[in-house]
């Protein structure tokens, strides 16, 4: 069930208008039973998956919490951390481990036994991972570890605990939320608020916004080119890479702004996932406002212990923390070496500019702030758009293709239907302007947040309407929902 | 009273609520009203473009020869030669990437105006397979949906709420903005050549031919088949002489196709003449008519429709 279809706004309708209809007791069932019955629309018998990690999760998350003993808690704590990754890895990384595997075992009898006869790839199991896996598993691991490390304390109602990973507004593509964030909210009384649903709406709004008029658009593009990039000029390419990071932002953003504003809708406040990442001046920053959940999950749970862990190493240990980091995030994304190189392409920028951050801070000094800023956001959007080349393409000949044709390939713009490009051009005009308005000049005339009814609600009215005439209603799924 | 809706606005409650979202929806329905207006204005309003001749099709030509089809009908037949060797007056409302849904409702639209006295039905390989962007493609018929009942069973096809999109009045003219304004422009009548729908093509492939086996199984879609069928009933029943054709290709078909051969014994079955050019030697053996491997150019163009008059010529006067 995708957000923006019809079926899903009237779910969420009834979903909604129940939630506030029923004493406060009842609403953690109607919300998990919604999560439920959206979990079914997926495939139904993975829902005896995410079963078993809610039940394996809270049960050692209660033996963590109670017992006495440090080893039986660590016994718990393993299994629970092992079973979630485990599953994890099964679903997502099965068909990459039994394929490499299948290729090497070719490899070797055709370089040492000299064997004509090859295992075909008929062999490989066809595994579909369940919807939300990673996000789930994520964070149940997210749970386990505040419990083990004394921060909170275990969640003794298994139906609390199963509604906080199967809240439908983040089961999709999150944001990884945290348990102690979301599950005082579910127990605290919420009584109906109109600026709650006034701000989740809006949210919603402009979710839809940045999903139909600007990422499906530009998805028809950069959907045309990069796949067939041995047939586009090296400007085509550049278009479709710089389209990309717009549509990837678009898309997910978006995704996001529509996920915190149904849950907004229903009384909760769920993790912000992005922040005006295109505006980040470095690449360190950049990772401070893009997909916000995940990273600092990355960063709580993975980056931080290592780098304690090696601090005897000093500077390097931070190094070390950041490859390793990106390179898990990027193998996280899926089990391809595109996702390896661009995980392993963010380690090796933040390691530089790691160790250059005084060099830089000097020049900083001597160029105005204005043009500081605009080489900043720049060179980081490029560097991010470059890394990107590697995410889109499916295997690294194919990245390596569309590297090699952008500074090769001549001849004239790919433009099969102009009206693509004008409509994506001027989606992308309106969303940089509007971030550029609300990072540097918030307090200025406001649209968004006008205090006169009948400004606000044109506004609102008009963002309906462009979404009416110019948004792409048959547009695929979240790109993020794959992962 | 007014001391209760007073109370209602300053509680902030569910009526409140409610309040609002009327008022936003009263507001909505204005602008979109007057923006839906103003667009429908300039649609219907072209003249020239994809847009233009959808409408023309509609609810102007009184051509007596039509021709259906997508990018192989627009693009391959000159109704030029039509009128001039066959004394009739021929207009082609073929239109580039269109499915079976898009020939019917335009066909619906016409015979509610007037019966045309013959059709020319081009079809191609895997014209009824089953594909979700048939249904998205119906989304150009959209501003005909109000005041073209005739054409709404094809219209709804597109999806389970789009009769309820359509209370919207710019939702019919979605992705068409540009398209609209270029059409009202004078200088897109110079851009693109349009002879009566036919839209020429003016390069000349060089290359060998290659072969393409059409024997694989696909799914096929019923709506579409279903369609085909009633295409061919309402002809009858409206004495509307058709043909249906599949057009050459520069591609060396091996085997058959699913669709093409349903198509053939449905067309015999209702005893309607099928011509099929689409293996025919003399424009396997000259690249130079085509101007890709599916396409005729303007020259390959003129070939192709004096040869299907010939053969339509020669099928009256047998039958005569």
């Amino acid at each position: 069930m995708i957000f923006t279809s019809i079926f899903f706004a009237l779910f969420f309708l009834i979903v909604a208008v129940f939630y506030y209809a029923l004493p406060h007791k009842f609403r953690w069932l109607w919300i998990l039973a919604s999560g439920i019955f959206f979990y079914l629309q997926s495939k139904p018998t993975y829902l005896l998956i995410v079963t078993f990690i809610i039940l394996i999760t809270w049960y050692a998350g209660l033996q963590i919490g109670n017992t006495t003993s440090s080893k039986k808690g660590w016994r718990f704590y393993f299994l629970a951390i092992i079973a979630n990754i485990g599953i994890l890895v099964f679903f997502k990384y099965t068909n990459f481990f039994t394929s490499s595997a299948v290729d090497f075992i070719n490899f070797i009898r055709q370089k040492i036994f000299s064997s004509t006869e090859t295992i075909t790839n008929s062999l490989l199991i066809n595994v579909i991972a369940p919807l939300g896996i990673s996000y789930i598993t994520f964070q149940a691991i997210g749970y386990l570890i505040e419990i083990k490390r004394g921060n909170h304390a275990a969640e003794k109602n298994l139906g609390h605990f199963a509604t906080f990973l199967l809240f439908f507004p983040k089961i999709t593509a999150g944001p990884v939320e945290r348990a102690h964030n979301f599950l005082p909210q579910l127990k605290k009384v919420k009584p109906f608020e109109y600026n709650n649903i006034s701000c989740g709406l809006k949210q919603i709004l402009w979710g839809l916004f940045k999903k139909l008029v600007i990422a499906d658009r530009l998805f028809i593009y950069v959907s045309a080119v990069l796949p067939n990039a041995e047939h586009h000029s090296g400007i085509s390419l550049i278009i479709a890479v710089v389209f990309y990071v717009f549509q990837m932002y678009a898309d997910f953003s978006g995704y996001s702004d529509m996920a915190i504003g149904f849950a907004k809708v229903l009384g909760f406040d769920v993790m912000s996932n992005f922040n005006r990442p295109l505006l980040a001046k470095s690449v360190t920053e950049f990772w401070r406002k893009w997909h916000i959940s995940l990273s600092t999950w990355f960063a709580d749970y993975f980056y931080t212990p290592i780098a304690i862990a090696k601090r005897d190493w000093g500077m390097w240990s931070v190094v070390y923390a950041s490859f390793t980091t990106f390179i898990v995030l990027g193998f996280w994304h899926g089990a391809y070496w595109t996702f390896i190189v661009f995980g392993g392409l963010q380690g090796f920028i933040l390691t530089i500019e790691f160790f250059t951050r005084k060099a830089r801070k000097n020049i900083r000094k001597k160029i105005p702030a204005f043009l500081n800023g605009l080489i900043g956001i720049t060179f980081t959007f490029s560097y991010f758009a470059f890394s990107l080349i590697f995410f889109r393409a499916n295997y690294l000949t194919d990245a390596f293709t569309i590297i090699k044709r952008i500074f090769t390939a001549n001849g004239p713009i790919y433009m099969e239907n102009p009206s693509i490009i004008v409509f994506s051009l001027l989606g992308i005009s309106f969303l940089t302007l509007v971030e550029v308005k609300r990072e540097y000049f918030n307090n200025l005339f406001t649209l968004y947040d006008n205090k006169n009814w009948l400004i606000r609600n044109c506004y609102y009215c008009l963002l309906l309407i462009i979404i009416l005439t110019a948004g792409v209603f048959d547009g695929g799924e979240f790109i993020y929902f794959q992962f | 009273m007014a001391t209760s809706f007073k109370k209602i606005l300053t509680q902030k409650g569910y009526w409140y609520l409610i309040f609002k979202i009327l008022a936003f929806l009263i507001l909505f329905f204005i602008l979109d009203f007057i923006l839906g207006g103003f667009l429908g204005k300039l649609y219907f309003k072209q003249t020239s473009g994809w847009e233009y001749r959808t409408k023309y099709s509609i609810e102007d030509t009184r051509a007596d020869i039509l021709i259906f089809g997508a990018s192989r009908a627009q693009q391959q037949y000159n109704p030029f030669f039509f009128e001039e060797r066959l004394k009739q007056t021929c207009y082609n409302v073929g239109r580039d990437g269109e499915p079976f849904f898009y020939y019917y409702a335009i066909f619906k639209g016409i015979l509610k105006r007037y019966t045309p006295k013959m059709i020319i039905l081009d079809i191609e390989n895997g014209v009824f397979r089953a594909e979700q962007t048939s249904y998205d493609r119906i989304s150009v018929l959209l501003p005909f949906y109000k005041n073209h009942p005739e054409m709404r069973s094809v219209i709804k096809l597109k999806g389970p709420f789009e009769k309820y999109k359509l209370q919207s009045k710019v939702y019919p003219y979605n992705s068409m903005l540009f398209k609209i304004l270029i059409g009202n422009a004078e200088f897109n009548k110079k851009r693109s050549i349009d002879i009566n729908g036919y839209v020429p093509l003016s390069r000349a492939l060089n290359e060998p031919t290659r072969s393409v086996n059409i024997s694989q199984k696909y799914d096929l879609d019923a709506n579409k088949l279903n369609l085909y069928q009633s295409f061919i009933n309402e002809c009858l029943k409206a004495n509307i002489k058709l043909y249906i054709v599949c057009s050459p290709y520069y591609i060396n078909l091996i085997g058959s196709d699913t669709s093409m051969t349903i198509a053939k014994n449905v067309a015999k079955s209702n005893s309607i003449q099928f011509f099929d050019f689409s293996k025919d030697d003399f424009f396997l053996k000259n690249p130079n008519l085509f101007d890709d491997t599916v396409h005729v150019n303007i020259e390959g163009a003129k070939i192709f429709s004096n040869k299907l008059i010939d053969s339509i010529i020669l099928n009256s006067a047998y039958k005569n």
